[in-house]
């Protein structure tokens, strides 16, 4: 294996891809050198925009999928689910360093990134977040090198593997923190953020719904490997797996219904509003038809599977995107369309993190080792 | 200032800022102090605070004052008469006014030629002279038995000036005057309830207007209404009260003071008339008024040639009368020269702190006037609009052959001096800082420039005398600036042969043996016993608790506080209220907490008989017969006006002044391309014609659009929206700026009618860095027809959609 | 002992002293803002705006009439903003002034989405931009200082009608109190006692707050406690999730061996 050479097909969709991450290299130099305005839409009524909204919040809730799959997996070593791990762990991974480079572009004074380090603005929610994503990060780095070491740096990789159950727990441990304070970033919009989406519980409820979208993201992923890749998962390992969201997401509906009611913001749902209809629209695709996908038989189709993961992520995306931009929308006003500049560097890191995948995934041992578990 | 001076005797506020703490209502009429006098809006609040006072604001538009009002009318621009006699007929109906104070201190018992009469808007006289309108005042004069006036102190005769006036206001009731001014019957009720309600002894009102009362045809008979209106109610004298009009610059009261203005020298002594006053003595006989203190008249001229000619000045070459310039009858007041300059008339022009390009009526006519100049020089801060005038909208700099000379001058914080302030205060200030660059103070420039126009005349030229033989003499050895202290000894008078500032211009003389720049100044610049200062360096807190900090500063004249203040009491010495006591005759002496504006050496009852010292009556007028339109204000409709005047059939003061040319073109009546009524008005951010403000990038920021407000109901019917481009338009030329749609303006009932009216503050030109339309462009060129203030107030004109 | 400004509006003017004082004091570059309607320039605080003069239009006693806010930080008791701010840029200090160092600030914005009163704002033109908010005139050895020279800020010291009131908070809010129950003209509400706990900037008016625009919803507690009452579990969570996962971990690792063991054996024993 280890003289194996380096391989990456190019393909005419890889070739867009490639295009749309130059040109977002291209802004994002272009962005550092000059600052914010020059690229980006926001104002002093829209401090936060796309970036924030699809690349941080929406970025990390769906780079979930690692964490979930890792509790499950390592930490209570429910064994049938290994072929996902190595999968869900790479996707995570790159979702995370998408983040960063996110975020880096997002904050101003760039040059100072590294001050919360030393100077702890430990009241602060975003403090969790930035060590816990920070952590994770390495955490995850370290976690992957186990996979990297197999074939550069070999000498590393059994210190690795020694340090790895300590690695794994952290970095399961880690996510509960930031996934919840990404909702609780937003405690202080309170009497601003629209009451459909406030509430004191919207940490634990992005905790909740981060942790159910992780098994979502992997069907859709293993589906889409399974077609590039011919690396097909069981539909029935998978079914098991989308079960433990379905339980998460029941718990869910219900906290939010119970939670809506105490708060006495309940009628809102149906006043017919652009929150109210916003909010209807994500609760049905992202909890209420994946619950019945999840506990009907049309998950044991391959259709049902993918259905599941598409309407999840795509609530979740819409949870996040309303948070960010519906329930904030009333308070701040219509100031804020983002720029084009914003979606191509939204777009460009995606696609960088596509490319980056399919290079991991054509070179080094990811699909196959979860075949060798499926097989086993 | 004309209005005031045949009211009181002087053209200057009566009583000071401080003072307004110890109002009772306060009438702002055609001022906007929260924008244009900010601190005497604290003084105003302070009462409001203190004593429960109410504020009563009048104005077009829904001012910053406006929004601190207790009872807002808004009135159509030009309205301002039939407002202020309604108030005097509701006060004289129900008998709110001051008898005891009339009766003693106004001539009011007087009694007038019984010839005297009022028909159809005009008073008897009126007739023809020199192709022009004018009033042959004899059937104005008093009655007199010899030497004395006819009076009834019963004020019942018929012919007495207090019945005249009573007839003369009784058709403005409140029914009227709400027709004619577009303010709800109700509102304007509870105004005259309000303000007559100061007619009660113990109470004082105070009336504070500023140009949106004197920049009309009419202005001059505008300033005599509030000021009847405050004798009628026996507010003048007094802490409190006052007539307050509010100069348009820190320093205006002071250039007046010192004779800025065409027809005045120095300290409100009349420029002689070529043809009427021959010589000295000529002067002196038909100036001098037989009583009141203008009868010493030729001292304080004669110490003015002194100050002029020194040693030249003797008695034998009349004080060198001879070389006073002398007017000739012809109009020599702003409008005047730029009149005479696009005649081509006028060669060159000193624009000396002065921006006409933007300040003046129909600017866009006068900046075409200055291209007939040979050579124009501007004396600034910053290259304004007059100084651009060739290269401004609609000059072509290829055609123009004018030679301009722009001169840097230094910021008032860039030099010392002493600035009079409205109240009267002067106030001496410090340098704070140097001039930048080659800037210069303007004493430099007018020394620098004197003396090169000196030498000019040493070759010879057209009357070098005067040139030649002025007194010059204000060099600081070793320094290129010249002597402050020299000059304001000067002003301030002395002995001849002494150097030493006389304390009083009791002490000045008639024989040449005193100098004297400025005899209403005297004082203020001698030494302060117990300070170790001149008198207007003084800065001690020290107070009655009336507010009249005798001891900071110098107030002209002596240093009185409150003009006219021998009214503060009765006829016998007890205040008219024991707790804002001015003064108080305790048997013997006078306790004073102001300087008297009387003689306090003579028993109260004897000062009671003049308390008026500069009238030669010594009683403030109610009916005043020196003004060309009338001895009392009557109600014309301004120049430019959507509706014909309807107490009377005369629609325009017939003594208007009148030029001639496009800039003087006038919208007749009903005219239906410009159905709406136009003011002008100034606001906070900017002074004046902008010359500084918009150069000052922080003042630049807090208001960097010109706009043009104009109702909801307007914008709604010609479809503009807030921040649109508008074209303001009258018959003179258009404009173009944004609009500011808001009830700040409102459309008014005008004897039925809906009349909309609109605001344009004119601070905008084509210079600085915030650049914009020229109000002015579009202002007529139409005057007073006694001071010839520009009608600025209140003409025609159209607004549409750009 | 914490410095406060009372601002009554009913005696602004609307004369913009406080604001150009500001701007000269603390060295802010001016501006050219767009239009504004009501002609309050700039509309809003901005990147180079501590403070400005909000003019409103409004109806009082069946009459138009126009009112004044000057707005700028009201320096919260405990502060979003510094509650927000994970680098500690902006801090609370004992003498009342909430400031922002921008050595620290990282230009994360999240104390401009943090702030109740929408206050902080961006330098948005700037290549490194810095948060931008009224600092009370406070900069310790710094050269914008006046409170820590026992000086009143330079807004209150411009202000010529006695709008602005400078001194002790505890006093002017019983200062405030007096007025309002002494005078019947005023709404009986001093913006800021109570306000996300308590700000050292209060208002007292004779027109609704909502004149304005203040938020009148903004809840009494500190915003902080909100996100106090989430993070407190942090330690718990992280000891005890930690402590509970690797239990987990290594329990069912050892159910997994056993159980494979048994299978084992159960192989063998066959
Ligand atoms: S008003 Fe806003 S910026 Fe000012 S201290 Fe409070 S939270 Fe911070
Ligand atoms: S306290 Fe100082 S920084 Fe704040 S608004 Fe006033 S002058 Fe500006
Ligand atoms: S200085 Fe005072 S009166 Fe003027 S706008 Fe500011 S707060 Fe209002």
């Amino acid at each position: 294996m280890a003289a194996q050479k380096w391989s990456f097909k190019i393909t005419p969709l890889r070739i867009i891809l490639m295009l749309l991450a130059a040109l977002a290299a291209v802004i994002a130099v272009y962005r550092l050198a000059t600052g914010l305005s020059t690229v980006s839409n926001l104002n002093d009524n829209w401090p936060w925009g796309l970036w924030i909204g699809l690349d941080v919040l929406t970025g990390v809730a769906l780079a979930g999928g690692g964490y979930s799959a890792s509790l499950i997996i390592h930490i209570l070593h429910v064994e049938k689910f290994k072929p996902l791990s190595r999968s869900a762990a790479l996707t995570s991974l790159i979702g995370y360093l998408l983040v960063v480079a996110a975020l880096f572009l997002e904050i101003g004074r760039w040059y100072n990134f590294w001050v919360p380090f030393v100077s702890w603005g430990y009241h602060s929610t975003l403090f969790e977040v930035f060590m816990c994503i920070s952590l994770y990060t390495l955490v995850q780095i370290m976690e992957f090198s186990e996979i990297l070491t197999e074939r550069v740096l070999t000498f590393l990789h059994k210190p690795i593997v020694k340090i790895m159950p300590v690695l794994l727990i952290l970095g399961t441990l880690l996510p509960f923190g930031h996934q919840a304070s990404l909702g609780g970033l937003y405690l202080l919009q309170v009497g601003r953020l629209h009451p459909l989406w406030w509430t004191p519980l919207l940490p634990w409820l992005f905790l909740m719904s981060s942790f159910f979208v992780g098994p979502a993201m992997i069907t859709i992923e293993s589906s889409l490997s399974g077609r590039a890749f011919n690396h097909h998962i069981d539909k029935q390992i998978l079914r098991s797996f989308i079960r433990i969201s379905g339980y998460v997401m029941i718990a869910y509906l219900a906290i939010k219904i119970i939670d809506l009611i105490r708060l006495g913001v309940f009628g809102y749902i149906f006043e017919g509003s652009l929150e109210s209809n916003m909010f209807l629209l994500e609760m049905i695709i992202g909890v209420i038809i994946p619950i019945i996908i999840c506990f009907s038989p049309l998950s044991a189709t391959k259709k049902g599977l993918i259905t599941f993961g598409v309407f999840t992520t795509a609530g979740v995306v819409l949870n996040r995107m309303n948070v960010v931009f519906t329930g904030m929308y009333k308070a701040l006003g219509s100031g804020y369309f983002p720029a084009w500049t914003e979606w191509a560097v939204s777009a460009g890191l995606i696609a960088g993190g596509i490319l980056l995948y399919l290079f991991i995934v054509e070179n080094f041992n990811i699909l196959e080792y979860d075949k060798k578990y499926q097989t086993a | 200032m004309a209005g005031l001076a045949n009211s009181f005797g002087r053209g200057a506020m009566t009583n000071h800022f401080n003072d307004y703490k110890n109002t009772d209502v306060f009438l702002v009429i055609g001022s906007n102090a929260a924008e244009t006098h900010p601190m005497a809006m604290k003084w105003i609040q302070r009462a409001k605070e203190l004593r429960g006072a109410k504020l009563i604001v009048a104005d077009p538009r829904l001012t910053k004052t406006a929004a601190h009002a207790d009872i807002f009318a808004r009135h159509r621009p030009g309205t301002d008469i039939p407002f202020l006699l309604g108030i005097m007929n509701y006060a004289i109906q129900n008998n709110l006014y001051h008898k005891e104070y009339i009766a003693n201190y106004t001539n009011a018992s007087y009694l007038v030629n019984p010839n005297y009469g009022f028909q159809d808007g005009l008073f008897s006289g009126a007739g023809e002279k020199n192709g022009k309108f004018s009033y042959d005042k004899n059937t104005w004069q008093y009655q007199k038995d010899g030497e004395t006036i006819k009076k009834d102190f019963t004020l019942e005769h018929p012919n007495c000036v207090f019945q005249l006036l009573k007839k003369h206001v009784s058709r403005y009731d409140i029914e009227t005057v709400s027709k004619i001014t577009g303010v709800p019957k109700d509102i304007y009720r509870n105004v005259c309830e309000t303000f007559a309600s100061t007619g009660a002894p113990e109470k004082s009102g105070n009336i504070i207007y500023a140009m949106g009362i004197t920049q009309h045809t009419y202005g001059t008979q505008n300033v005599r209404a509030i000021a009847m209106l405050q004798l009628l109610l026996g507010n003048i004298g007094k802490a409190g009260g006052g007539v307050n009009a509010q100069r348009g610059e820190s320093n205006v009261q002071g250039s007046t003071d010192l004779a800025m203005l065409s027809h005045l020298l120095p300290g409100y002594l009349g420029v002689p008339n070529a043809t009427k006053h021959t010589c000295l003595q000529d002067y002196i006989e038909k100036e001098t008024p037989p009583s009141g203190y203008w009868k010493n008249k030729p001292k304080f001229l004669i110490s003015l040639l002194k100050a002029f000619y020194g040693e030249k000045a003797t008695k034998e070459n009349d004080f060198c009368f001879d070389w006073l310039p002398k007017v000739d009858g012809k109009n020599r007041s702003h409008m005047g020269i730029f009149q005479e300059m696009l005649d081509g008339n006028v060669k060159g022009l000193i624009a000396w702190g002065q921006n006409p390009a933007v300040g003046g009526p129909g600017a866009q006519f006068e900046r075409k006037a200055m291209e007939q100049l040979d050579w124009l020089v501007v004396v600034d801060l910053f290259e304004t609009e007059t100084a651009a005038f060739w290269h401004g909208p609609g000059a072509d700099p290829k055609n123009i052959k004018t030679e301009c000379f722009l001169l840097p001058a230094a910021f008032s914080f860039e030099k010392e001096g002493s600035v009079t302030n409205s109240g009267r205060w002067i106030q001496y200030r410090y340098k704070a800082v140097d001039p930048p660059g080659e800037a210069k103070t303007d004493t430099w420039i007018a020394d620098k420039l004197f003396k090169a126009i000196r030498k000019e005349y040493q070759n010879g030229g057209k009357f070098p005398e005067p040139i030649l033989n002025m007194h010059w003499d204000y060099d600081k050895p070793g320094h290129d600036e010249p002597d402050i202290a020299k000059i304001a000894l000067e002003i301030n008078g002395y002995a001849v042969g002494e150097n030493k500032p006389l304390d009083s211009f009791g002490k000045l003389a008639d024989d040449g043996s005193t100098v004297c720049g400025m005899w209403i100044y005297t004082g203020y610049w001698a030494m302060d016993k117990d300070f170790k200062v001149a008198k207007c360096k003084r800065r001690s807190r020290e107070d009655s608790g009336l507010g009249t900090f005798l001891k900071w500063s110098f107030s002209w004249p002596l240093n009185r506080r409150i003009l006219y203040n021998r009214c503060a009491t009765d006829p016998q010495g007890n205040p008219w209220d024991p707790k804002r006591a001015l003064f108080k005759w305790n048997g013997t002496k006078w306790i004073a907490n102001d300087v008297p504006d009387y003689n306090s050496k003579i028993a109260p009852e004897k000062s009671a008989q003049a308390p008026f010292i500069m009238l030669p009556n010594g009683n403030g007028r109610l009916f005043a017969n020196g003004l060309a339109d009338g001895p009392f204000p009557e109600h014309y409709e301004p120049m430019e006006s959507p509706v014909s005047n309807i107490i009377s059939k005369q629609q325009n003061t017939p003594c208007a002044s009148v030029f001639k040319g496009d800039w003087a073109k006038i919208a007749e009546l009903g005219d239906s391309r410009f159905p709406y009524v136009a003011t002008t008005h100034r606001q906070l951010e900017h002074y004046q014609s902008g010359a500084v403000t918009r150069n000052t990038p922080s003042l630049v920021e807090v208001c960097p659009w010109m706009y043009v407000s104009l109702s909801e109901n307007l914008a709604r019917e010609k479809g503009i929206k807030p921040g649109d481009e508008v074209w303001v338009e009258t018959i003179r030329g258009k404009i173009k700026c944004l609009a500011s749609v808001s009830p700040v303006v409102k459309p008014l009932t005008v004897n039925g009618k809906k009349i909309e009216v609109i605001g344009l503050p004119w601070h905008w030109g084509y210079q600085g860095m915030s650049t914009g339309a020229t109000a002015n462009d579009i202002t007529p060129a139409v005057g007073d027809g006694n001071t010839s203030i520009p009608e600025y107030k209140a003409f025609l004109c159209n607004i549409r959609k750009a | 002992m914490s410095k406060a400004v009372l601002v009554d509006l009913t005696k602004c003017i609307g004369c913009k002293s406080c604001q150009t004082s500001c701007k000269q004091w603390n060295d802010l570059p001016a501006i050219k803002p767009q239009f504004d309607n009501t002609l309050s320039y700039p509309a809003e605080t901005d990147g180079y705006t501590y403070t400005t003069v909000l003019h409103r239009t409004t109806e009082k006693n069946g009459q138009e009439t126009l009112r004044f806010a000057k707005r700028q930080c009201l320096h919260c008791l405990e502060p979003a903003c510094a509650s927000a701010c994970f680098a500690k840029a902006i801090q609370k200090t004992p003498e009342g002034p909430v400031v922002y160092n921008p050595d620290l600030c990282v230009g994360c914005r999240y104390c401009m989405l943090a702030c109740p009163f929408s206050i902080p704002k961006y330098d948005w033109e700037s290549v490194f931009p810095q948060i931008v908010k009224c600092q009370f005139c406070f900069d310790r050895e710094g050269t914008h200082d006046r409170i820590g020279h026992g000086m009143e800020p330079a807004c209150v010291n411009a202000c010529p009608t006695g709008c602005l009131k400078f001194g002790e908070r505890d006093e002017l809010l019983k200062e405030a109190w007096k007025r309002i129950n002494k005078y019947s003209k005023y709404i009986k509400h001093v913006y800021g006692e109570k306000e996300a706990g308590g700000t050292s900037w209060l208002y007292i008016a004779d027109v609704p707050f909502e004149t304005f625009d203040f938020r009148t919803n903004v809840p009494n507690i500190p915003l902080s406690t909100y996100s106090h009452d989430y993070l407190k579990w942090s330690p718990a969570v992280f000891i005890g999730g930690g402590a509970l996962l690797s239990a987990l971990h290594f329990y069912t690792k050892r159910r997994n061996e056993i159980a494979k063991e048994k299978d084992k054996n159960h192989d063998i024993n066959a």
